[in-house]
């Protein structure tokens, strides 16, 4: 009996989420007959990429129990570094390898920091974020990135080729996670990280590995966005690490770790970007927007709290 | 809690936000009256200058004097991303016509093939953006303003150097203002230091600290908008060089003119926002309704400084 009562209150916990897009999804079509469109769906769709795709990696850094808060400058070092390459002239394909390559590096620097000095994820990504942004605005000082190739530029432009390459990304962090002995043991060390220990399972191995695939899912994100815009500066993804943080938390992933899923963060992301397009089809200003993600994230956490509380309670 | 109590709470919850949201937008969330042009303006984030942040209330007078809706799409970042989304939304929403002062012009180019595929005319207010669907630009003449100030400098100041804080590399107005500026210094014998800011107070205020260390020679600095160059002006008195070196600054906002009448920033070139306004909301207009319109409108800056300032407070 208590078992299916488990079951239930966790199938509950994933629907919930969903429950609210359909909501909020069927609240802006009754509203506004413009929102009722094809066009619309695309476009939220592609809106959603930059985002969704940078969320993937916050998704396993926080089931794992670990934070990253250098993913916005993290992204903005990869776009500047991309956009320095193309204009130096180097092939496109090589351009977009040395630019994932760099985006895992910048990540498993961040695991090994974590990991090797012992300092709280807080602090170490705070300190990362400061060093990423500054490396950006180094490179990207006094350059000019804009009108590259048109190679390059596909990779951003329209809807297939950038949602294609979302539903990869979510795809490849999905079977990580369900699938392998690695992404199955990020719920156990968020979870508990000293049992997982004491279960002989290799916790600052795994979390060096999952800070690396945060930062190469950033690296993917980082590339379309200046395929998409077709430049590039410095002050690129500030504020993004946030964004993506509140993604994956409306989602129903928790902060404290152990639970979670790519799944429901493709959920938060859809939530915030079919918010921000209900409300500009309503002509509601973007403040207001801001605010309604706001109350959305305060919303999606309180459930968190009560949901724990209740099983706490069982 | 019950689960089925949980739902009703969930669904209860965001219906309560969405009200509140639909409630708090007054009279922005109905969409367009039966009939009646509808138009979206998205601008830089008023919220981060005073500048942009007149446009938009400009914009809203216009459009009110003309009998048109205008939906305020701006960002609230300076998120050249964001505001490529807004352009998105706005073409869905099936707008009349699209206003964008850009947050970086070289953005919005498949947005703009989608608003010509759509048919939805699309004009440019402060920034020109290189599109053939782009159909009208009101601007300062940035780079002939820009020289005005340069030959201001020139004959203000003597021979040094002087450094610029610039706004974005690439972004066409802080190019034609540094450049204006620079030409002009340039042949008359002047040592220019330029360096980015992108268009961010911090940035600015910390360039033109280390630049002015780095450089004892610095007679002047120039900011390429206003904010800038009071985040410059604020470098030089923490440095104690306001005997040394004058500041100058681009945009003729409240704060620089009243830093003028201070006796502190010693000129800025006044845009004419209202006017810049004025002459899209009108060239849109007439374009949805099929005639002929202003496609170009380059409005010469003017250089404010003590002799004039009361006539601009």
């Amino acid at each position: 009996m208590e078992a299916t009562r488990g079951t239930r209150s966790r199938v509950m916990q994933s629907i919930q989420p969903l429950l609210g897009l359909v909501i909020i999804y069927l609240i802006f079509v009754v509203l506004s007959s413009t929102f009722r469109t094809f066009d619309t769906a695309k476009t939220i769709l592609t809106q959603a990429v930059i985002l969704g795709t940078l969320a993937a990696g916050p998704t396993i850094v926080l089931i794992s129990g670990g934070l990253d808060l250098s993913i916005g400058s993290l992204f903005c070092l990869v776009a500047v570094c991309t956009g320095r390459m193309l204009i130096a002239g180097i092939p496109v394909g090589l351009v977009v390898l040395i630019s994932l390559v760099v985006g895992a590096a910048c990540g498993a620097f961040n695991g090994a920091i974590i990991v090797g000095t012992g300092i709280p994820a807080f602090i170490g990504t705070l300190g990362m974020m400061k060093t990423f942004r500054g490396l950006a605005e180094i490179l990207g000082m006094n350059q000019d990135m804009s009108r590259f190739p048109e190679s390059f530029q596909m990779i951003g432009k329209g809807y297939l080729i950038p949602i294609s390459i979302m539903a990869v990304t979510f795809l490849l962090v999905y079977i990580f996670l369900s699938r392998t002995k690695i992404g199955f043991n990020c719920y156990a060390i968020g979870g508990s990280n000293e049992v997982s220990r004491l279960a002989g399972v290799p916790v600052k191995k795994y979390y060096i590995i999952y800070y690396t695939i945060g930062g190469l899912v950033a690296a993917i994100s980082a590339i379309i966005i200046v395929a998409r815009l077709n430049f590039t500066n410095s002050a690129f993804g500030v504020g993004m690490e946030l964004n993506a943080i509140a993604a994956t938390i409306i989602g129903g992933t928790s902060l404290s770790g152990g639970v979670g899923g790519i799944g429901r963060t493709v959920i938060g992301v859809l939530i915030i970007t079919t918010l921000n397009a209900g409300l500009s089809h309503l002509g509601v200003s973007s403040s207001w927007q801001q605010i309604s993600i706001g109350v959305v994230i305060i919303l999606a956490v309180w459930l968190d709290v009560i949901q724990r509380r209740r099983e706490a309670k069982a | 809690m019950r689960i089925h109590t949980r739902i009703v709470l969930v669904v209860l919850a965001l219906l309560c936000v969405s009200g509140l949201l639909f409630a708090g937008a007054g009279k922005e969330s109905g969409e367009a009256a039966e009939g009646k042009i509808t138009i979206a303006y998205t601008g830089y984030p008023g919220g981060l200058t005073a500048f942009w942040a007149q446009m938009a209330q400009y914009m809203k007078e216009e459009a009110e004097a003309m009998g048109v809706e205008l939906l305020d799409m701006s960002p609230t970042t300076a998120d050249a991303a964001v505001q490529k989304d807004s352009v998105d939304n706005a073409i869905n929403r099936g707008v009349d016509g699209i206003i964008i002062g850009a947050v970086d012009n070289r953005a919005f180019g498949e947005s703009l093939d989608r608003a010509a595929e759509k048919g939805i005319p699309v004009v440019a207010v402060d920034t020109a953006i290189d599109h053939p669907h782009i159909s009208a630009l009101a601007q300062t003449d940035n780079l002939a303003s820009a020289r005005v100030l340069g030959q201001y400098i020139v004959d203000t100041t003597e021979t040094g150097t002087v450094i610029i804080l610039g706004g974005t590399l690439g972004h066409q107005t802080g190019d034609a203002r540094r450049d204006g500026v620079k030409q002009v210094l340039e042949a008359n014998g002047y040592k220019v230091v330029f360096r980015a800011c992108n268009w961010d107070v911090p940035t600015a205020l910390e360039t033109a600290t280390n630049e002015l260390a780095a450089n004892p020679g610095t007679v002047a600095v120039f900011g390429c908008w206003d904010p800038g160059a009071l985040a410059g002006l604020a470098a030089v008195k923490q440095r104690g060089l306001m005997d040394k070196v004058k500041v100058y600054g681009f945009d003729g906002l409240p704060d620089a003119l009243m830093s003028i009448k201070d006796g502190e920033l010693t000129a800025t070139i006044k845009q004419d926002n209202k006017e810049m306004a004025r002459v899209t909301i009108r060239s849109l207009v007439s374009q949805i309704n099929g005639q002929e319109s202003v496609k170009k409108l380059l409005i010469d800056g003017f250089v404010i400084d003590k002799s004039n300032i009361d006539q601009h407070m």
